[in-house]
């Protein structure tokens, strides 16, 4: 049997995936009494849905004709992972300006038409705003140089 | 009310809300809520916390006019980033993307914000004169709910969210089933036991609503259009014309009417009725349309009805408040934590005791929503020339405003990781074609429909039958299966064909 | 020999100098903002309560006491991180005596009740007490009672969640009475109100729902506290009525993380004192319902202590567990 569609099975495979993942982590919670439903019941149900769903995606992927997988494209979800996950982990420990001039370069090398000197004038104003609206506009407490942590607030 | 008192009490309420200081707090809600709207993440609950002991120095009427200026403002800004960047401000914009986010798309994005602001508008005059008139016989209506009447209500819009999609009913089934999941994620409310948080503190509460849809929307659509952003420079380049056209108004009359009307009876239901909304208007319109399947291409019916909707619903919203002193949603309990910081305890009384404080509230409403539409629509001009910046750097900043936006909502960096992981879950998502707003509206409902499942069966001790012997339950879950057989119909006699071809 | 004496009257100048320094730091604190951790998102009861501090102590040092909402799992998030914070007298803990005085006994919490904080001062204890809906038809304590004998599993009562304070006054009740209600457990008290009103639920023990019973939407019952509301004259307490030892009181009070300078709770303490006796405090502590004990920082430690013990043994012998 041939997959007809790429897509569709992929998706199915998602579906089931999950599906068992859940219905594994939740197999030990307490499913109570008909009357005083448990924990476990809705998560136990959903898995089923879930499989039964993607069982269902997998015979229209073998039976019914529909787009393949497209190519993945790695730069950007690497590098845009990382930039998120770089100001995650910045911002509290070395301050706002840092946090976002690391992250907005990832983000920028992560782009295959960054014109650098552009991003460098982009990146300024942007810092610029960013520090302005949220911690002197909206009084966020967000730390903004390194020497600020921890605990004095940046502007007292 | 008689009309005697009905301007008796309005011309209170007008008193104190034209005042030079009312006047200008309100403004200055309004103005603070649509930037707050605009901004990804940073929702009016994080603002409405931040300003709450700022508006300690204020007269209770001047601080309680800004904060729900705050409020609704938000409401009229979390639609210009839902349709401008696909990226929905709020729970009750997820719905405005599907077609207002095409419409920009096809350089129509002046004619969705205005069409936007002017239901708004006319949604949130008609909410005002609804809790002026009708605030207490209104309360008792959203009273004859039990709790097995949210449950079939939920449900009803659980398969809405089928409706909703645009392509395949397999796949929209199982991104709502995995919406649920990921709406189970957290403490289990019933019984205190936890799910799905490998006894990570931070997940006790729940996956958070905006870390999710900044994830799923916001960094997953970076991340596919930075795969190749001159193809969506181009899309956005050509624009034609600010205003909505004779015909764009034409269209938009009803869908306006109709969703204030839903989004107004929904609003009123203190256990969650609003977040029904938007969605519930949109898949009206959907299914009244000559046209449904071109709902998801940019139909200006698909902005104006939720649009309008979601208005009138935040208006509404605030009579559980008002009159009883129960909120509704986070913003309501603030607003009720800013009555409590001016000693004003609210409840019953509140309309009795302080009759200016209550009038002038609810005139402020409506003033406020003029100047938001005085505001938004000159606004309009410069949003639309936003989307001419080139798409590389618009992304850096989307990604910026997404990840300060999370970030301050708790002062957590934990909830930037989620984002992230929930950035590259939605690209696979839309690698395979699988769309974000059922699932959104799974994890928005799921948990609901859980909890109230079992309030409904713990009070009828475990009879499943209180669901169809209550006639509000009943009638929703009658709708909710005729729906299903409609949708399901032609989908399983197109299945019987393809399998008999083989 | 010179040198030798010389370092050491160095070294004993540069001692006294640095407990100066410390002695003149406690003196002159407060000198910057000082952070009350609320670990309850805004709005809530917390919120009521403790602002309205906030704000006195700020005018009382002259320096800003800002409130700072962590809201989460029942108070265990924004516990933690008072707990973890720097002892430095710049962070305090504002909460209910739940997070530490009742969590712990149902689940493990990331810090210890009593060796993670050093007591502060009393904020403000509640005054409330069940209330019933008038559909029941029962319009007193005793006559409450008496109904639920007659009609067991009858009645309803929705608490604020399960293991929460009101949770736990509910199965104080029953075990005291021996009589038998139905638990509904809610998310918050406004949630619960929203069931009550219309008579969806019979019952429930929440500050909320006081201001409808003075509308006469809602009957009081009795107050769980030592002294009677000022608003309910008629309304006895529990102990006045013949059940004692069952009040499983919510109060609410200042925590400093564990090793903060025992001269600035001293300080904090005092001027709470101070505070509390003024007419003003007084009259905005009723209007949420609270009155406020006066205690030294000792006293209050002891009165966790006694808390956390009497919680321990209603949750054991009522069989209460997180499932």
């Amino acid at each position: 049997m041939r997959i007809k569609s790429g897509q569709d099975f992929a998706a199915g495979l998602l579906f089931i995936a999950v599906g068992v993942a859940a219905f594994w982590i939740g197999a030990d919670y307490p499913m109570g009494t008909p009357q005083r439903p448990g924990t476990g019941v809705l998560p136990r149900i959903l898995a089923w849905c879930l499989i039964g769903t993607g069982a269902l995606l997998w015979l229209k992927a073998l039976l019914v004709e529909g787009p393949n997988l497209t190519r993945w494209a790695w730069r950007p979800v690497i590098m845009i992972s990382l930039a998120t996950v770089a100001f995650a982990l910045l911002v509290d420990r070395l301050g706002l300006v840092v946090a976002m001039l690391v992250s907005m370069t990832l983000a920028a090398l992560g782009t295959p038409q960054t014109r650098w000197l552009e991003y460098a004038v982009f990146t300024l104003v942007m810092v610029a705003i960013g520090v302005g609206m949220f911690v002197y506009g909206l009084r966020m407490p967000i730390p903004i140089w390194p020497k600020d942590l921890p605990g004095a607030l940046s502007w007292n | 009310m008689e009309l005697g008192g009905l301007f008796a009490n309005l011309s209170l309420g007008l008193s104190v809300a034209m005042t030079v200081q009312n006047l200008f707090w309100c403004l200055m809600g309004a103005v603070i809520g649509t930037a707050v709207g605009v901004l990804p993440g940073v929702g009016p609950t994080a603002t409405m916390a931040l300003l709450l002991p700022a508006t300690y120095f204020l007269p209770p009427e001047g601080a309680l006019i800004m904060l729900a200026g705050i409020y609704y403002g938000s409401q009229y800004g979390g639609s210009t980033t839902a349709i401008l960047v696909n990226l929905p401000g709020e729970a009750s914009s997820v719905v405005t993307t599907l077609d207002g986010h095409q419409m920009a798309l096809q350089g129509r994005a002046g004619p969705a914000l205005a069409i936007a602001a002017i239901g708004s508008f006319f949604a949130g005059t008609v909410a005002t004169l609804a809790i002026a008139m009708a605030a207490p016989p209104l309360t008792k209506l959203a009273q004859q709910f039990a709790p097995a009447d949210y449950f079939s209500l939920m449900a009803l819009g659980l398969v809405f969210a089928v409706v909703l999609a645009r392509g395949s009913a397999l796949k929209a089934f199982g991104m709502i089933f995995l919406g649920m999941l990921l709406g189970l994620v957290g403490t289990d409310v019933n019984t205190g036991n936890t799910r799905f948080t490998f006894d990570i503190s931070d997940l006790f509460d729940g996956l958070g609503f905006v870390p999710l849809v900044m994830g799923i929307f916001g960094i997953a659509e970076i991340m596919h259009n930075l795969a190749d952003p001159q193809r969506r420079d181009l899309a956005t380049a050509k624009i034609s014309g600010l205003f909505p056209t004779m015909a764009d108004i034409k269209r938009s009359i009803a869908p306006i009417l109709r969703g204030t009307a839903l989004g107004g009876l929904l609003g009123i239901l203190p256990g969650g009725g609003a977040v029904l909304a938007s969605f519930s208007a949109y898949t009206v319109e959907k299914k009244l349309s000559a046209t449904p399947e071109k709902f998801g291409t940019g139909m200006i019916e698909g902005v104006a009805a939720p649009e309008s909707a979601n208005n009138a619903a935040a208006q509404t919203s605030f009579i559980p408040m008002l009159t009883l002193g129960i909120p509704s949603n986070a913003v309501m309990a603030m607003m009720i934590g800013g009555m409590m910081i001016h000693g004003i305890i609210p409840g019953p009384q509140v309309m009795e005791q302080r009759p200016g404080l209550f009038w002038g509230m609810i005139v402020s409403m409506w003033l406020g929503n003029l100047m938001l539409v005085v505001l938004n629509l000159p606004l309009i001009g410069i949003w639309v020339r936003m989307l001419l910046v080139p798409y590389r750097l618009l992304a850096i900043a989307i990604l910026f405003f997404c990840c300060i936006g999370v970030y301050s909502l708790n002062n957590s960096a934990n909830e930037v990781l989620i984002i992230a992981l929930f950035g590259v879950i939605g690209y696979l998502l839309m690698k395979l074609d699988c769309e974000p707003a059922p699932l959104l509206l799974g994890f928005l409902l799921g948990p609901m429909m859980e909890v109230y499942m079992r309030r409904a069966m713990l009070l009828s001790r475990g009879d499943p039958w209180v669901f169809l012997q209550r006639p509000l339950s009943l009638t929703f879950l009658a709708i909710a299966v005729l729906l299903m057989v409609f949708i399901l119909l032609p989908n399983i006699r197109r299945a019987r064909e393809t399998a008999f071809q083989e | 020999m010179r040198r030798r004496v010389f370092l050491g009257l160095a070294g004993a100048t540069l001692a006294m100098g640095f407990s100066t320094h410390a002695l003149a730091q406690t003196e002159a604190w407060p000198q910057r903002t000082v952070k009350l951790l609320l670990p309850y998102a805004p709005g809530g009861a917390t919120d009521a309560i403790g602002r309205p501090w906030a704000d006195k102590l700020s005018q009382a040092f002259g320096q800003q006491f800002v409130v700072e909402n962590r809201g989460g799992a029942s108070g265990m998030i924004g516990t933690e991180a008072a707990a973890k914070s720097a002892p430095d007298g710049y962070t305090f803990l504002l909460t209910p005596n739940a997070p530490l005085a009742v969590l712990p006994s149902l689940r493990k919490t990331p810090y210890d009740p009593v060796k993670s904080f050093d007591a502060v001062g009393r904020v403000g204890d509640v005054i409330n007490g069940f209330v019933i809906h008038p559909s029941v038809g029962v319009k007193t304590f005793n006559e409450m009672v008496e109904y639920a004998k007659k009609n067991p599993g009858k009645l309803t009562y929705g608490s604020s969640g399960n293991g929460t304070s009101t949770h736990l006054r509910l199965e104080m009740l029953k075990y005291k009475t021996g009589i038998d209600i139905l638990h509904i457990p809610y998310r918050g008290g406004a949630d619960t109100l929203n069931d009550v009103l219309p008579g969806t639920v019979h019952m429930m023990n929440e500050p909320v729902s006081l201001a409808h019973a003075k509308a006469g939407k809602l009957i009081l019952l009795n107050v769980n506290a030592q002294v009677r509301h000022p608003d309910f004259p008629d309304v006895p307490t529990l102990t006045e009525l013949g059940i004692t030892g069952a009040d499983v009181p919510i109060w609410f009070s200042i925590f400093a993380p564990a090793g903060t300078p025992k001269d600035i709770i001293a300080k904090l303490n005092a001027k709470m004192i101070e505070i509390a006796k003024t007419d003003d405090m007084k009259a905005k502590m009723i209007a949420v319902n609270a009155v406020v004990p006066l205690q030294s920082p000792e006293d209050m430690a002891k009165h966790l202590l006694a808390d956390i013990k009497a919680n321990a043994e209603l949750i054991k012998a009522a069989n209460i567990t997180i499932e």
